[in-house]
C-alpha cells in the first residue's frame, strides 16, 4: 500500500503508461482542479476588495476616468436666481417629509467630466476641497444614496471657485442634472464668487431655485433664510497647526497682514501705524525672498520678515479687510490665531451670520470709519477682547477648521429650517465648551409666583403601615391649601384597605397601585397630579403641624423651582477619607432637605424618571435607600441653587433613627448614605449641592408679638 | 493494477473536488451577489485613486492682486446699515432722538406716543443735537397730504415709525429713511436696517400693562394642546386629532368637540397656531401674552425685533405645507422644550411688547444698539430676564456686571461688600455703627456720604477701622444714596442710615444670605403695602405684619447694577427702589433677622423707620401702570436660630440676645 501511495506521487510517471484517451481526460481533469485550486488562492490572499462590505461598492477610480457628458452648445440654462426665493416659496419641503429624526436626507449626483461641442472641459472637474466637502457629507448622517428618497441635492459640479469655470456651460451642465427641476432642492457651493473686473458677490452661473452656500455674500444678494452665508475656506488650516494661545495682552495690539490690499485701505491703515506707533502694524507681501520660500507663509514690514499665519498669535485685533472680493480667507487664519477679527468690509455677510452671534468674536467697522478703528477698539474693556479672544478661536474649531466642519455647519442650519421644533439653540451653536459646561440653564427660570389657589398634591409612599398612613392621611388633610391628596401603595402581596376604612377628608383620595416595590415609585409623574406643587411625605411623618406644612407651601411658592423640606441635611468633605460625607447634626448649614417631607415642582418628577443621569435610578431601586439624595443631587444640577429648609428643627423620626438595635444600624446607614453621595458624585461629574446657612421661618417667627395675630403660630413645637 | 489505479486516481480527484468547494466555492460565489451586498449601506462617495493629486479650489497666486476699488452701495434703492446712516452724527457714541412735531389735528393716541417717545431716554427737542429724526406716521389717514418734515435731507438719519398697521401713506418718499412698522413683509424688509414691530392690537396700553396671563410653569395635564387663529378673530381650541381643519384657519366639518372663543379672549391652549396671512399677525401678540407658544405657519412678515430677539426660544416657525408633521412634532416635543417656550413667551411679554412705552424704547434700544458696536447688549441680555431695557449701557453691557446672568455665565458675584452710610442732617458720628460693619470678615470698605450742612470732622476723630473709610461730602437729597459712585467696587452695597444700629453678626449673616440672591434685595426692616379701599388707593406700613413687600434702604443689601435704575423722586427713594427692583425681578425682597432694639429713650421712636409721604406708593403705581410689588411671608434665619441646641453649636448666635 506504501508503495502504491508513492507510485500515485510519482503521477507523471504514470500517465504515459496509461491509454492515450484516458490520459487526455485525466490531464483536462487535473488542469481543472489546478485551475479552480488556484482560483481559490488569488480570492484568499486578496481580501480587502471582497470581504469589507461597506467599500464594495466604492471602486478604486481615478476622477480622469470618470465619464463625460458632452453639452450641446443650445442645451438649456437654468434662469438666474430669484432674489425673492425664501424656503416656503422655492424649497419643496414635500420631499423631506415625516423624518422621525428630524434629519434632511442629502442625495450626491456622481462625478462627471462636462465638455462642450467642442470637446473643452467646462471647469475644473473635482478640486481638492470639493472632493473632501462631497466625502463629508456622504459620511454623514445626512446622506442617502436613493436619490427617490432625498430632500437636498448636492451636483458634483464644482463651482467652489468661480474663475475656474465657464459660467453658461456650467449652468447647462447644472440644468441637464437627473432631479434639477428648476434648482429646486439644490444646493451650491461657492467659495470664490464673481469675476473680473467688477467681482459679483455671489456666483454669477444661473442657478434658478437653487440654494446657494456662498462665501463673500453681501446684503445686496443673500436672500436671508433661503441663501447659507459660509467661510472662505483657508488651506492654512490644515498645513498649519497654530496651539491655541490663551487671552490677554499680546505684542501687537492691531495688526494688518493682508496682502494685495487696496492702496487707499493701505495708506490708512499705514496712517494708523503712523499715529500709534508700534502698537500697529501693518505688514505686506515681502519683495525679496529667497527661492523655495513660499510666499503665502511670509509677510515683511520694511525689512522685517515674519512667518505667517504665525505673526497673528502675535496680535489681539486683526484687520480683516475686504479684497476685490467681500470674503477673505484671512478671517478663517485670523480666527485661528485667536486674534479678534476687525472686519471692514460693508455689507459683508459674515459667515453662518444666521446662526452665530458674530459680536462676540469680531469687531465690524465701517469703511468710513476706518480711521477710527483705534480708537473704537481701545474702547473695549480688557474682559470683553479676552472673551472674544476665546469665542473667535472656538468659532474656528467649531466651523472653519476643516471643509468638513463647513459643510456640516451648512447642512445643519438648512436641516433647522426644515425641522424647526428640533432645531440647535443659540447656546448650542455659540457657547464655547467651556462655557457650556460652568453654566447652568434652570428649567424653570421664569420668576412667576404660582397662585395660592392652585393648592398642592401630597403624594404618600406607603407599604403597609396602614395606621400610620391613616394618621399621616388625616393630618395632612387639615392643610387648607391641600387640593389632592395621592397614595402609592407599594405594596404588591396585600391590597390596600376598602374604600370605606379610610379617613373622610375633604380632597379627592387617590390611591395609585405599583407593579412592582421601587422607591423610584414615590417620584413618578402620575398623571393624578394636577397641581405644580408636589408633597412629597412619608407615611411615618406625622408631627408635623398644619401650619407648617401650609407654611412650607407658602415657602414653595416664592421659591417654585427648589426643594422646600423640613428635615435639613448636609455633605461634607472628608480630609482624612479624601471623599464625601454624609451629615445629619445639628449643624449650621444645610445642603440637602429630606423628601421624606418636601414640596417641589411636579417638573422634576419628570426629570427623576426619564431624564436622572447614569444608573443612579436602577442603583438607588437596588439599594432602597438614597432616592431622597439623588433627587436633592438632580433638582441642585439642572437649577444651580440650594436648597430651601423650612421650620426649626423638629424631632423626626427620620430614617437615621428608625434602628432597631441602636447606633450600630444607625452607623451602617450613614456609611450608606455616605456611600450614595459618592457615587451620585462621580456620576454627575462634579458636585452639584450648595450649601447654605439660612433657612425659612414665618416673618413673626419669635418675635415679640402677640402669638393670635400671626399667620402661623403653630411653629416648631416639638 | 488498473483498477486500483483507477480508484486511487478518483479518490485523488474527488478529495480536491471535495477541497476545491469547502475552500474556494464560498468566496468564488461571493462576486455573483449583486453589487450592493449590504442593501441597507450607501454607496457614498468615491474614494479617487488620485484624491491626493486633485488641485487646490484656489490657488494662492491666483487672488487678484490690485483689489478693485472701494465702492459704494449699488444704486437701486437699498439700504443698509453702513450706506444709508450716519452715525458719526451721534457724539460719543450717544443716541439721541428729535421727534417731528405732530402737524395738523392728531388724535389722542398719537399724542400719547409722543409723550412717551419724549419720556426715553434719548429723546432731545433740538433737532440739531439729534442724530436720529422720528417720523412718528398719523395713525388715521388724514387726507390732507403730509409735509415733507423740515430737516429731511433724503430721508438720512430718518426712522419713520408707524404703529399700527393703517395703510401708511406714502405721501412722499422714503428714501434713505428707516422703516419701523408693524409686521413688515419679508420681501420688503432690510435686515439690519429697517425694524420690524408687532401688530398692536387697537386697545393696547400705552404704560404698564398687562402682565402675561401665564399662572404656571408647566400645561396643565388636562389643558388642550393647540388653539387656532381664526380669520375672524378669535380662537379656536382643536382637538388633536382634528385633522379635518384647514391650517389657515377653515374648518369644514363638524366642529362639535372644538370650542370657538370670542375675539377679545385669550387662548387657552399649549400652542397656538397662527396661519401664514398678514392679518394674522395681529393674533401673535395675544398668544405671547396667553403663555401660548405661537406657532407661525410660514409667515410671509418679520417677527418683532427679531434683530436682537431670538425667535426660536419662544416661538415656532414652522412650514404651512406640513400640517400633519407639525401636529406630530407638537404633540412629540420633550417636555423641557415646552416648557422652556412657554416661560419664554412671558419673558419677552413682560419685557418688551406688553405696552407701547416698552415698544417705542425697544426700537430705541436696538438703533442704539447698532450704533455702540461692539458695546451693544450681547444676545444673553436682550433673550434672559429680565431683558436689556433695564440695563442701562451707561453702566455695563457685560453680564458679569449685573446679578440676573450668574447661573448662565457660570460666575459669582464679585469681592465683598461696600457699607455705604449716609449722614443726615444731625451731623453725628455713627462710630458704633462703622465698628460693626467694619469689624465683619466681607466688608471692603466704608464709604460715608456726610449730607450735613456742617463740614465733617477732621480724620482724627473718625474711628480706626481695618478697611478703607472714604469720607464723601454729598448733596442733600435722599436719592444720593442711589447714584452710582466710581468709587464703589463691590458688587454688594450694604446701605444704611446713621441712625441704624447693627451687630456685625447681623452684618455677616445678611451678607451670606444676599450672595444667594444677589437680584433681590436684603434688609432688616420692612414695610408691606395693601389697598386702602376707604381711600380708593395704595397705603403701606412700617408696622409688623405677617408678610412685607418692600424692604427699607436704611438698611439693606442690594446689587450695585440695581442702583444705576433709580433716579430722582426725592423723598420716595425706599419706595422707588422698592418697585423698580420688584417690576425687575417679579420677586419679593428678602428679610433677615433684625434683634430687638431697646426702644430709644427720646420720643422719637425708631428714627429709621419713619414712613416715607404716603402718596409715594400712588404716585409709582400710576407711573409703572400697575402695581409690581410682591409680598412675602418669610424670613430668613440661621439655621439653627433659636433652635434649642447649645449656644455654642451656632455660628451667629449673637444674633439670638434680647
Amino acid at each position: 500500500m506504501c508503495a502504491s501511495v508513492k507510485y500515485n506521487i510519482r503521477g507523471p510517471a504514470l500517465i504515459p503508461r496509461m491509454k492515450t484517451k484516458h490520459r487526455i481526460y485525466y490531464i483536462a481533469l487535473f488542469s481543472v482542479v489546478l485551475l479552480g485550486l488556484i482560483a481559490t488562492g488569488v480570492f484568499q490572499f486578496w481580501p480587502h476588495s471582497i470581504e469589507s462590505a461597506s467599500d464594495w461598492g466604492v471602486e478604486k477610480r481615478s476622477v480622469r476616468a470618470v465619464p463625460v457628458v458632452r453639452l450641446p452648445a443650445d442645451s438649456p440654462i437654468p434662469e438666474r436666481g430669484d432674489l425673492s426665493c425664501r424656503m416656503h416659496t422655492c424649497f419643496d419641503v414635500y420631499r423631506c417629509g415625516f423624518n422621525p429624526k428630524n434629519k434632511i436626507k442629502v442625495y450626491i449626483y456622481p462625478l462627471k467630466k462636462y465638455v462642450d461641442d467642442s470637446g473643452a472641459p467646462v471647469g475644473t472637474t473635482l478640486s481638492r476641497e470639493y472632493n473632501e466637502l462631497l466625502a463629508a457629507i456622504a459620511d454623514s448622517d445626512y446622506y442617502t444614496d436613493d436619490i427617490g428618497r432625498a430632500c437636498l441635492f448636492v451636483p458634483s459640479v464644482d463651482v467652489l471657485n468661480q474663475n475656474a469655470l465657464r459660467v453658461k456651460e456650467t449652468a447647462q451642465a447644472l440644468a441637464q442634472l437627473a432631479r434639477w427641476d428648476r434648482g429646486m432642492n439644490h444646493l451650491l457651493f461657492n467659495m470664490l464668487p464673481g469675476s473680473p473686473p467688477d467681482y459679483n458677490t455671489a456666483l454669477d452661473v444661473p442657478r434658478d431655485r437653487a440654494l446657494l452656500a456662498g462665501g463673500g455674500f453681501s446684503t445686496w444678494t443673500y436672500r436671508q433664510g433661503y441663501d447659507v452665508s459660509i467661510p472662505v475656506y483657508s488651506p492654512l488650516s490644515v498645513e498649519v497647526e497654530l496651539p491655541e494661545k490663551g487671552p490677554g495682552a499680546r505684542r501687537y495690539f492691531l495688526l494688518s497682514s493682508q496682502m494685495g490690499l487696496h492702496p487707499e485701505f493701505r495708506e490708512e491703515l499705514e496712517a494708523l501705524q503712523a499715529k500709534h506707533g508700534d502698537a500697529v502694524m501693518v505688514l505686506d507681501k515681502c519683495t525679496n525672498l529667497s527661492e523655495g520660500v513660499l510666499a503665502v507663509r511670509k509677510r515683511c514690514h520694511k525689512h522685517q520678515v515674519f512667518d505667517y499665519p504665525q505673526v497673528l498669535q502675535e496680535a489681539t485685533f486683526c484687520v480683516v479687510l475686504r479684497g476685490a472680493r467681500l470674503g477673505q480667507a484671512a478671517l478663517s487664519d485670523v480666527l485661528q490665531a485667536g486674534c479678534v477679527p476687525v472686519v471692514i468690509a460693508d455689507s459683508y455677510i459674515l459667515p453662518f451670520s444666521e446662526v452665530l452671534d458674530w459680536k462676540r468674536a469680531s469687531v465690524v467697522v465701517p469703511e468710513e470709519k476706518m480711521s477710527d478703528t483705534y480708537s473704537i477698539l481701545q474702547s473695549i474693556p480688557q474682559r470683553q477682547v479676552e472673551e472674544m479672544q476665546r469665542q473667535a478661536r472656538w468659532f474656528w474649531e467649531a466651523y472653519f477648521r476643516s471643509i468638513k466642519a463647513i459643510a456640516l455647519a451648512t447642512l445643519q442650519i438648512i436641516n433647522d429650517r426644515i425641522y424647526p421644533y428640533a432645531a440647535i439653540s443659540y447656546e448650542e451653536w455659540n457657547d464655547p465648551p467651556m462655557v457650556k459646561w460652568s453654566s447652568v440653564s434652570n428649567p424653570l427660570f421664569l420668576p412667576l409666583i404660582p397662585p395660592q389657589s392652585q393648592g398642592f398634591t401630597a403624594i404618600v409612599l406607603t407599604y403597609d403601615r396602614v395606621e400610620s398612613l391613616f394618621r399621616v392621611i388625616t393630618e395632612v388633610s387639615k392643610v387648607p391649601s391641600l387640593s389632592k391628596l395621592l397614595v402609592v401603595w407599594n405594596n404588591q402581596n396585600k391590597n390596600p384597605p376598602e374604600e370605606s376604612l379610610w379617613p373622610k377628608i375633604r380632597v379627592p383620595l387617590k390611591v395609585v397601585r405599583t407593579a412592582e416595590n421601587k422607591l423610584s415609585n414615590r417620584f413618578f409623574p402620575y398623571n393624578e397630579i394636577e397641581t405644580e406643587a408636589v408633597l412629597a411625605i412619608d407615611d411615618d411623618i406625622i408631627m408635623l403641624t398644619s401650619d407648617e406644612l401650609q407654611f412650607g407651601y407658602e415657602v414653595w411658592r416664592e421659591f417654585p423651582d427648589r426643594l422646600v423640606g423640613y428635615p435639613g441635611r448636609l455633605h461634607l468633605w472628608d480630609h482624612e477619607m479624601n471623599k464625601w460625607k454624609y451629615e445629619s447634626e445639628w449643624t449650621n448649614e444645610v445642603s440637602m432637605v429630606l423628601t421624606g417631607a418636601a414640596f417641589y415642582h411636579k417638573y422634576f418628577n419628570y426629570l427623576y424618571t426619564y431624564k436622572m443621569p447614569g444608573d443612579i435610578k436602577n442603583w438607588v431601586d437596588a439599594h432602597m435607600n438614597c432616592e431622597d439624595i439623588a433627587m436633592n443631587f438632580l433638582v441642585a444640577n439642572v437649577t444651580g441653587k440650594a436648597v430651601i429648609k423650612v421650620t426649626p428643627r423638629k424631632k423626626f423620626k427620620c430614617p437615621e433613627c428608625t434602628a432597631i438595635d441602636g447606633l450600630s444600624l444607625d452607623q451602617t446607614h450613614m456609611v450608606e448614605r455616605s456611600e450614595c453621595i459618592n457615587k451620585f458624585a462621580s456620576v454627575f461629574g462634579t458636585m452639584p449641592l450648595k450649601v447654605v446657612e439660612h433657612r425659612a421661618d414665618p416673618v413673626l417667627y419669635k418675635d415679640d408679638f402677640p402669638e393670635k395675630l400671626k399667620s402661623f403660630p403653630n411653629i416648631g413645637s416639638l | 493494477m488498473k483498477s486500483w489505479r483507477r480508484k486511487s486516481l478518483w479518490l485523488a480527484l474527488s478529495a480536491s473536488w471535495l477541497f476545491l468547494f469547502l475552500l474556494g466555492l464560498p468566496p468564488l460565489l461571493r462576486p455573483a451577489v449583486p453589487p450592493r451586498p449590504l442593501p441597507g449601506a450607501p454607496e457614498g462617495w468615491p474614494h479617487w485613486l488620485d484624491a491626493e493629486l486633485l488641485p487646490s479650489y484656489s490657488q494662492p497666486g491666483e487672488l487678484p492682486e490690485d483689489a478693485a476699488p472701494p465702492t459704494r452701495a449699488p444704486s437701486g434703492g437699498g439700504c443698509n446699515w453702513g450706506a444709508c446712516f450716519d452715525p458719526s452724527q451721534c457724539r460719543c457714541g450717544g443716541l439721541k432722538v428729535f421727534v417731528y412735531p405732530a402737524a395738523g389735528p392728531t388724535s389722542e393716541i398719537h399724542h400719547q406716543i409722543l409723550a412717551s417717545l419724549q419720556r426715553s431716554r434719548y429723546h432731545t427737542f433740538s433737532p440739531r443735537e439729534a442724530c436720529l429724526l422720528l417720523f412718528l406716521s398719523p395713525d388715521a389717514p388724514t387726507g390732507a397730504p403730509i409735509p415733507v418734515p423740515a430737516q429731511w435731507d433724503g430721508g438720512k438719519n430718518h426712522l419713520v415709525l408707524s404703529l399700527h398697521p393703517a395703510p401708511c401713506p406714502k405721501t412722499f418718499q422714503l428714501g434713505q429713511a428707516m422703516v419701523a412698522e408693524a409686521s413688515p413683509p419679508v420681501d420688503t424688509f432690510r435686515p439690519g436696517f429697517d425694524v420690524a414691530l408687532p401688530c398692536l392690537p387697537e386697545a393696547h396700553p400705552l404704560q404698564g400693562g398687562a402682565p402675561g396671563q401665564l399662572r404656571q410653569h408647566s400645561p396643565h395635564p388636562a389643558e388642550t394642546l393647540l388653539a387656532l387663529a381664526e380669520e375672524r378673530g378669535g380662537w379656536r381650541t382643536v382637538g388633536t386629532n382634528s385633522s379635518a381643519c384647514h391650517w389657515d384657519g377653515r374648518c369644514e366639518q363638524d366642529l362639535a368637540p372644538n370650542q370657538t372663543l370670542g375675539r377679545a379672549t385669550l387662548p387657552r391652549a399649549t400652542f397656538c397656531l397662527i396661519p401664514s396671512h398678514h392679518s394674522a399677525a395681529s393674533r401673535f401678540l395675544q398668544a405671547l401674552q396667553a403663555g401660548c407658544v405661537p406657532v407661525l405657519l410660514s409667515p410671509r412678515w418679520e417677527l418683532p425685533f427679531s434683530e436682537v430677539i431670538d425667535w426660536t426660544k419662544a416661538a415656532i416657525v414652522a412650514d404651512e405645507r406640513l400640517p400633519v408633521q407639525v401636529a406630530a412634532a407638537l404633540q412629540q416635543m420633550p417636555p423641557a422644550r415646552v416648557l422652556a417656550l412657554r416661560q419664554q413667551t412671558q419673558f419677552l411679554w413682560d419685557a418688551y411688547f406688553s405696552s407701547v412705552e416698552k415698544i417705542i424704547h425697544t426700537t430705541l434700544e436696538i438703533i442704539q444698539d447698532r450704533i455702540s458696536g461692539v458695546s451693544a447688549h450681547p444676545s444673553l441680555m436682550w433673550n434672559n430676564p429680565p431683558g436689556a431695557l433695564l440695563a442701562l449701557p451707561t453702566f455695563s453691557t457685560s453680564p458679569q456686571d449685573y446679578p440676573f446672568y450668574h447661573l448662565q455665565q457660570g460666575s459669582r458675584p464679585m469681592g465683598g461688600f461696600s457699607a455705604l452710610i449716609q449722614v443726615g442732617a444731625s451731623a453725628q458720628l455713627p462710630l458704633k455703627l462703622i465698628q460693626a460693619v467694619a469689624g465683619s470678615q466681607h466688608c471692603a470698605q466704608v464709604l460715608i456720604l456726610w449730607s450735613s450742612e456742617r463740614p465733617p470732622p477732621p480724620r482724627g476723630k473718625w474711628p480706626e477701622t481695618a478697611v478703607p473709610l472714604t469720607v464723601m461730602e454729598g448733596h442733600r437729597k435722599a436719592s444720593d444714596r442711589f447714584f452710582p459712585h466710581s468709587t464703589i467696587n463691590t458688587d454688594a452695597i450694604l446701605s444704611l442710615d446713621a441712625h441704624c444700629s447693627l451687630s456685625t453678626s447681623e452684618v455677616d449673616f445678611a451678607f451670606v444670605v444676599w450672595q444667594n440672591f444677589p437680584e433681590r434685595m436684603v434688609g432688616f426692616l420692612t414695610m408691606s403695602h395693601f389697598w386702602d379701599s376707604a381711600r380708593g388707593g395704595w397705603g403701606y406700613t412700617a408696622e409688623k405684619a405677617n408678610e412685607f413687600s418692600m424692604v427699607l434702604t436704611s438698611a439693606a443689601f442690594y446689587h450695585r447694577a440695581l442702583r444705576t435704575l433709580a433716579d430722582g423722586a426725592p423723598g420716595c427713594v425706599d419706595v422707588l427702589l422698592n418697585f423698580l427692583v420688584a417690576a425687575v425681578t417679579k420677586l419679593p425682597p428678602i428679610k433677615v433677622p433684625y434683634g430687638t432694639r431697646a426702644p430709644p429713650a427720646s420720643g422719637d421712636p425708631r428714627p429709621e423707620l419713619q414712613p416715607p409721604d404716603p402718596d409715594c406708593v400712588n404716585l409709582m403705581a400710576a407711573g409703572f401702570g400697575h402695581m409690581p410689588l410682591v409680598s412675602s411671608r418669610l424670613r430668613l434665619d440661621p439655621v439653627l436660630f433659636k433652635d434649642p441646641v447649645s449656644v455654642l453649636r451656632k455660628k451667629y448666635r449673637s444674633l439670638e440676645k434680647p
